[in-house]
Parts: C-alpha cells; sequence; structure tokens
C-alpha cells in the first residue's frame, strides 16, 4: 500500500524543515514530486531574495555608520568632561568658602561697657555734636558743667 | 537553516558578548567586526521590508548607528542578531508608517528600480522563455508576499530572506516563538498554494 503524498500542512513542516509525522518523513524520502515541491518553492525564494549588496557597498555603509557613532561619542566625552568639571568645581566650593576670611564676632558686652563709659562722661555726646550743645547750652564757668534743663 | 550571522562567522555567544563589551567601552575595532558579521542581515531585513524607492542603505546605515548608540541596552539575553533585526524591523516600520504605505514590494516598480532579484539571472541563460517565467514566479511570489498581513510578511522576510531563526524571529518581533510558527505557516501555506496555482 502506497503512502499519500504530503498534505499542505505536511508540506509548509517540510519547507520550514520542521519535523514531519513518520509517515511523511518516510514519504517524503522516496517521493519524487513531494521533494519538486518542496524544493521549487524553496529555490524560487532563493532566487526571490536577490544578490546581496557588494563588498563595497557593506564597507561604505559600515564605515559611515562607525563615523557617525565616533563623532556622537566624542561628544558624549565633551559632555562627560563638562560634567566631572562641575562635580569638582561643586565638591571643592566648601573648600574655598572656609578659606574666606572668617566674619568679625562683636563682643556685645564689651561694646556696652564702653558706651556706658562713654555715656559717664558725657551724656549729650550721644544726642548732639559737642559745637552745638555748647551753644544751645552754655557751659557754667563754675562748675563746668552743662546743664541739661 | 543557519542564519546569516553564524554562516559568515564562527562567532560563538561568548566571543559576541565580549565584542559588544569592548564596542560599548569604545572600541572601534570591536564595533567594526560586530558590524561586519551581521550587516548582511540589516540589508537583506530593510531590502525586503522597505518599499522600493526607500534608500536602503541609508536605513541600513540608521540600524547601524541605532545599534552602536544603544549597545547599552543589549541585555544578551538573546542573540545579537535577533536584536539588531529587531531594530531594523522597528525602523523599517517607521518609515513605513511615515509614508502611510499599506504594503511594500509592488514588482512594477521594483523592476524600474533596478532591484528586481532577478537581475542576478546570468544573461547567458540559454532559454529566454525559462528566464522569463521564472522572472514570473518570482514576481508571483512577491506580489504574494507583499499581499500578507503585516506580521506575516516581517515573519516571512526574516526567516526566508534574512535568514533568521525562529529564536531569533522572535527576539526581533518580541513574540514568543509558537506565534512565530503560526505566522510562519499561514504564511508559507498562502505564498506557496499561490505560487504553485499560478505555475503553468
Amino acid at each position: 500500500m502506497s503512502i499519500p503524498h504530503l498534505n499542505d500542512d505536511e508540506l509548509n513542516l517540510a519547507v520550514l524543515g520542521e519535523d514531519l509525522p513518520p509517515e511523511a518523513a518516510e514519504h517524503l524520502a522516496v517521493c519524487l514530486d513531494c521533494r519538486r515541491r518542496r524544493d521549487a518553492f524553496l529555490n524560487l525564494v532563493q532566487e526571490a531574495r536577490g544578490a546581496d549588496p557588494d563588498a563595497a557597498a557593506r564597507a561604505r555603509v559600515r564605515e559611515r555608520a562607525l563615523a557617525a557613532w565616533g563623532a556622537t561619542s566624542s561628544r558624549h566625552w565633551v559632555r562627560w568632561l563638562a560634567a566631572a568639571a562641575a562635580v569638582i568645581v561643586l565638591s571643592l566650593l566648601p573648600l574655598l568658602r572656609d578659606r574666606a576670611p572668617a566674619p568679625q564676632i562683636i563682643n556685645a558686652d564689651a561694646v556696652m561697657i564702653e558706651v556706658d563709659q562713654m555715656l559717664e562722661r558725657d551724656p549729650l555726646s550721644a544726642v548732639a555734636a559737642e559745637e552745638i550743645v555748647d551753644t544751645v547750652v552754655p557751659v557754667s564757668a563754675e562748675s563746668g558743667e552743662r546743664s541739661v534743663s | 537553516m543557519a542564519s546569516v550571522a553564524r554562516r559568515e562567522t564562527a562567532l560563538g555567544r561568548e566571543d559576541e558578548r565580549e565584542l559588544v563589551e569592548a564596542a560599548r567601552r569604545g572600541d572601534r575595532d570591536a564595533a567594526e567586526m560586530l558590524l561586519e558579521t551581521h550587516e548582511l542581515l540589516v540589508f537583506r531585513t530593510c531590502g525586503r521590508l522597505l518599499p522600493p524607492g526607500e534608500d536602503v542603505e541609508a536605513a541600513v546605515q540608521e540600524t547601524l548607528l541605532r545599534a552602536l548608540k544603544n549597545l547599552g541596552r543589549f541585555t544578551g539575553q538573546g542573540s545579537f542578531a535577533g536584536w539588531l533585526a529587531a531594530i531594523a524591523v522597528n525602523l523599517c516600520r517607521d518609515r513605513l508608517r511615515r509614508k502611510r504605505l499599506v504594503s511594500f514590494l509592488p514588482l512594477e516598480v521594483r523592476d524600474e528600480d533596478g532591484r528586481n532579484p532577478l537581475a542576478a539571472v546570468p544573461s547567458a541563460e540559454p532559454n529566454p522563455e525559462r528566464v522569463a517565467m521564472a522572472r514570473q514566479a518570482v514576481n508571483r511570489l512577491h506580489r504574494e508576499v507583499s499581499r500578507l498581513p503585516r506580521r506575516q510578511q516581517e515573519v516571512f522576510a526574516l526567516r526566508f530572506f534574512a535568514e533568521l531563526d525562529l529564536g531569533d524571529i522572535a527576539t526581533a518581533l518580541g513574540v514568543d516563538v509558537g506565534t512565530v510558527k503560526t505566522h510562519l505557516h499561514r504564511a508559507v501555506q498562502r505564498v506557496r498554494v499561490a505560487v504553485e496555482e499560478a505555475r503553468p
């Protein structure tokens, strides 16, 4: 009893190089017609694939891609360099700040003592220049003190 | 069917990973070797997925450049070929979308464009009638492929023109191998039957 020709599914499997059911595989091994159908399609596909680009075309495209990549890579380097410089500057900022002259710390108590002493010596010196005070409030000859009344 | 990459060189997965690593660090020689190994599959993918009139070389160049720029995103889980094919397919989809083209490979234009695969048929063929028949058959095949749904077109082109294996096609299209098989069987069934029916 002869095994029937491959059906569509089996022929597709044969075209794709996949495993066939044992009976179909057995049939394909001996059936010239089925092998011809499979090979005809594969040959047609091979023909339809066409000629590959020649070596020159391939090299040209490859070189262009590499050149463009190199250009972007170097631009990336510049960016990285700039970023690194920024990081370094930012990390050095606190150190630079430390080197700036320290602000003077005013001793408020000492100032207040000085002000008190000054007012004790001459209470009006805090409100007006000496010539004006002399004009408005003449100095008494005896006491040598200014009157505020 | 062996993939283009594997046929062209004996670049193993480990060697490939080392090359990718070196290229990531800016090693131009490593990048060049990677491209040289895989560029043919990009040519074939773009050449088949883009419509006539599109600048295939420019598309290939852009694909290769995108790959180099994004080497850091290659995880190494799938093959480099599959990853690269994914970039090529996406680029072709973008270009098709931009041009609002529904189908590709209209053969009349293809002939005028000088990209007819039968240009490779030797002119010294003894039987002109056979040449004409072969040309018709190829035209028929391209026409049938162009009529397939988009996903089937991509699977067919990646399998038969770019010669990727099922795993790489799955990686390229972001689907599982079972889905690839399903699309492939449907595509082969439709194209093969149409071509056989047209045969005298």
